[in-house]
């Protein structure tokens, strides 16, 4: 069943306009990076009551994608569906891209980036931030193990690709943890928080997966079978259920005591709640899922396409509503009593849209995620020249 | 290196320290710093502030912390710097009549902040003081995030001495995190907070500053005496501003 | 960034080298070897200082004051251990300008510290 691995050529026009594309974003990114190094945070529109802005959204969102891009090699690896095997290079190999995208701009997002290496230095091991440099560091390693052993030493993939498929469940736990642990934000503090990221991270992994290579593979004119598209589609159906019920089951503990009702009303009514039920809820989940189980779309590669774009979508605004709401919501420092008059505008909900300096900076690691991608397929041997299905082997459910 | 200063400097340096050592709290500065101070373990720098003395428009602690520590201000409310501010409050009942007072960093004995920082730029002195070493924050703000009571602030411009600032504080560069420090600079030279000075010299005379370890200090008997409270001691936090009248 | 000291720092150092900016005898070799007592020869052209001695020797502050400087600044900060005559607040008490004395020598060896964006030194 495995056809060869080829790279692809990659000398049409379309390929280099891409790469352009790319590189220029990429390029206004590190200016805007520059430019907040010489002329410090004033020139974004963060504050000091949303101090992680639009970059944290986008960092936060390609790592959780980043371990969400394992599901493929995971589903042949550690969960023996032999037909996706085809597709473990190209799983790692995108982990790793996205990873590095995603670490980017959390670096050049510091306020001091020529510190950034302190934290090597001057360990705090009871920071979460400290647990998840050592959980991208070798997150990074496993993904380039694992890639090596499946050109070289298909003996270890398997032992490989397992941890590996066991560190990124801890990776995103982790990631969420960073939220999860703060005691002092309502919206955060919740041990369900990391399990959350964890949903999304395979919801949005598997969509991204999906979209990169249904692209990929038209573009480049090669073949792919739809029913490894289906198959994915069918994974892809499972994982937004697991964040549907991640989130209805937060929702449910919340409101049922009367501490968060406060909070949680302001979540799904106030002004952020048009990302909690347009982003989160209707593009991260409803949306993807009506478009998947119809027949019509549910059964055509397109309709994959489209509901997991939106589902990528859903991920971007599921961090940036737990990031932004979660900071704007106000603190109730004086339980009991209401705040008439503060110079710090406590007691007040913040408000946060990005400027164009967050946007630069955000979309240039996209672009490094998207120029380390392309630069791969060409030239190194990640994705089948023809992916088939083994013999004998059919989708099991189609709607 | 260690080895060489301590030969050199041990014995002023013990002649000084022993002055200073004694517990509670000098109100007059001696007139030139001591070859050498260092932290007492064991001691536990708390603030008691008197709410209903606090009157609605006295400002003088905010503003002694604002030329004591050359805390900048932008012109831009949402990134002003506020080590001290004052917060005027009334219970939701409308009961009674709103009562002002002043919000600063609580020097929590578990302070989020210091377990989140990745540099452990922010730390925990011997004498219970929660500070930020501006040598190694790297501006990340999880302190930020993990602060229950707004105490931190990023600075996001550049920020320069002020005409008639303190030269002896340094100004935090753009890019770093910086709170109240409960004026360690003259804690250690054996003053009081800037805030505390201010407060019983021009202001309503409602703070009261001292060791909390020490049972013969005023905060240590007050605090035991009169009924206290810190700000959300639900948190579990172990604030150390604690408020009468609250 | 921290990249790019390394580079600062090598750049500075080709400039004195090549371009003769460090005045007529330019010469970095010069620093460590200069005659005592305000040393002009081939150095930078440095502020005499007030007193009659530094905190420590000369030779051992020339080579070492950085690392005093920034060991000092963990002991104190983090530590609370204050050193009046150690201080980098005290330095100016005696070199009295940072930019004929301090700045002087980084600029002739080519080195930038930091911290004057935050410490007063006139
Ligand atoms: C008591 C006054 C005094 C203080 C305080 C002092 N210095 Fe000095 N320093 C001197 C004198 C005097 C000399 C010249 C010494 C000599 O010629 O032997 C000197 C020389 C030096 C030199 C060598 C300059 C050369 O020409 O080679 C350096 C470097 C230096 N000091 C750095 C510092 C630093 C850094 C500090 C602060 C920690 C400091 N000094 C504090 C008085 C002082
Ligand atoms: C005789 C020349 C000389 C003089 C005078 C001098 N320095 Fe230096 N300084 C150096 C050299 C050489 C370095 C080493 C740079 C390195 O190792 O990277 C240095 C480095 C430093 C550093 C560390 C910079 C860093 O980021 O690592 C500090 C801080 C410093 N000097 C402070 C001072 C102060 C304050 C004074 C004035 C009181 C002073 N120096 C005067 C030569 C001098
Ligand atoms: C971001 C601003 C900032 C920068 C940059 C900075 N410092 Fe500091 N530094 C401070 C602050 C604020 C304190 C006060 C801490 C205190 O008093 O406890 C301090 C305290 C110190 C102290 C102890 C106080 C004293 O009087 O001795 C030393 C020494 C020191 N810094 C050295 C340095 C050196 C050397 C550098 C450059 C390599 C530097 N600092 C760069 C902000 C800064």
């Amino acid at each position: 069943m495995n056809s060869d691995f080829t790279a692809i050529e990659g000398r049409s026009p379309g390929y280099w306009q891409l790469v352009v594309v790319l590189g220029v974003v990429l390029a206004i990114g590190m200016g805007a990076f520059l430019a907040v190094e010489f002329l410090g945070h004033g020139i974004t529109n963060m504050t000091n009551r949303v101090v992680w802005g639009l970059p944290h959204v986008f960092a936060i969102s390609l790592l959780v994608m980043a371990s969400g891009a394992l599901n493929l090699g995971s589903m042949s690896t550690v969960f023996a569906a032999k037909q996706y095997k085809q597709f473990g290079r190209f799983s790692a190999y995108l982990a790793i891209a996205l990873l590095s995208g995603g670490l980017m701009v959390l670096m050049l997002d510091l306020g001091r980036p020529d510190r950034m290496l302190l934290p090597m230095l001057h360990m705090n091991f009871s920071s979460m931030f400290t647990w998840n440099v050592f959980l991208y560091s070798g997150f990074f390693a496993l993904c380039f193990l694992y890639l090596w052993s499946m050109f070289e030493y298909h003996q270890f993939t398997k032992v490989v690709g397992s941890a590996a498929f066991g560190w990124r469940l801890i990776l995103t736990t982790g990631t969420g943890s960073i939220f999860g642990v703060v005691q002092a934000r309502d919206v955060f503090h919740s041990a369900i928080t990391g399990p959350t990221f964890v949903a999304f991270s395979l919801s949005s992994g598997t969509a991204l997966s999906a979209i990169l290579l249904i692209l990929t593979y038209r573009h480049t004119h090669r073949e792919l079978d739809k029913r490894l598209v289906f198959g994915l589609r069918n994974a892809l159906i499972f994982f937004t259920l697991l964040v549907l019920y991640m989130l209805v089951v937060e929702k449910f503990t919340k409101f049922y005591s009367p501490a968060f009702f406060e909070v949680e009303s302001w979540l799904l009514t106030g002004p952020y709640a048009w990302l909690y039920w347009g982003g989160v809820v209707f593009a991260g989940a409803v949306f993807p899922l009506a478009v998947l189980f119809l027949p019509k779309s549910g059964n055509s590669v397109d309709g994959v396409l489209l509901a997991s774009a939106s589902s990528v979508l859903g991920v971007f605004c599921f961090v940036g509503h737990v990031l932004i709401a979660g900071q704007s919501y106000p603190f109730d420092m004086f339980p009991g009593y209401e705040i008439v008059n503060s110079v710090f505008q406590d007691g007040v909900a913040a408000s946060y849209s990005p400027g164009a300096v967050e946007i630069s900076l955000g979309l240039g690691g996209v672009a490094l995620s998207g120029l380390i991608y392309l630069l791969g397929i060409k030239f190194f041997r990640l994705l089948p020249e023809k992916a088939v299905v083994p013999k004998g082997w059919e989708v099991p459910w189609n709607p | 290196m260690t080895m060489d200063r301590r030969t050199v400097l041990g014995l002023g340096g013990a002649v000084a320290a022993g002055s200073l050592l004694a517990p509670g709290v000098y109100l007059v500065a001696a007139p030139k710093p001591p070859a050498r101070t260092e932290v007492k373990a064991g001691r536990r720098w708390a603030m008691l502030i008197d709410v209903n003395r606090c009157s609605p428009d006295c400002r003088a602690c905010t503003q002694a912390c604002r030329t004591e520590n050359n805390v900048p201000l932008f012109g831009d409310p949402e990134r002003d710097i506020h080590w001290i501010r004052k917060v005027e409050i009334r219970d939701k009942s409308h009961k009674r009549p709103s009562i002002t007072l002043p919000v600063l960093c609580n020097h929590c004995e578990h302070p989020p902040c210091k377990h989140v920082c990745p540099t452990a730029a922010t730390f925990q002195r011997q004498d219970g003081l929660v500070l930020v070493d501006m040598h190694r924050c790297i501006g990340c703000r999880y302190c930020i995030i993990a602060c229950p009571y707004k105490a931190r602030s990023l600075v996001y411009h550049e920020t320069h001495l002020p005409e008639g600032g303190n030269p002896k504080v340094p100004i935090r560069g753009k890019g770093v995190v910086e709170k109240c420090t409960f004026c360690v600079h003259r804690l250690d030279a054996g003053e009081e907070p800037a805030c505390v000075e201010a407060c019983n010299r021009d202001g309503d005379k409602g703070m009261i500053f001292g060791d909390l370890n020490d049972p013969e200090s005023t905060i240590a008997k007050r605090v035991l005496e009169a009924k206290t409270t810190t700000i959300r001691p639900d948190l579990g936090l172990g604030p150390q501003v604690y408020y009468k009248g609250l | 960034m921290a990249w790019f000291r390394p580079v600062v720092v090598a750049m500075a150092l080709l400039a004195v080298l090549f371009g003769g900016a460090g005045g007529p005898e330019a010469g970095a070799s010069s620093l460590g070897s200069g005659p005592p007592g305000g040393g002009s020869q081939g150095g930078p052209q440095l502020a005499k200082a007030k007193g009659d001695a530094c905190v420590k020797d000369r030779a051992w502050m020339r080579r070492n004051h950085m690392d005093f400087l920034k060991h000092r600044r963990d002991e104190t900060v983090r530590e609370g251990i204050r050193i009046r005559d150690e201080s980098l607040l005290n330095c100016q008490s005696c070199h009295t300008s940072r930019t004929e004395f301090c700045d002087r020598c980084h600029s002739f060896v080519g080195v930038q510290p930091d911290c004057f964006h935050c410490h007063n030194y006139k």
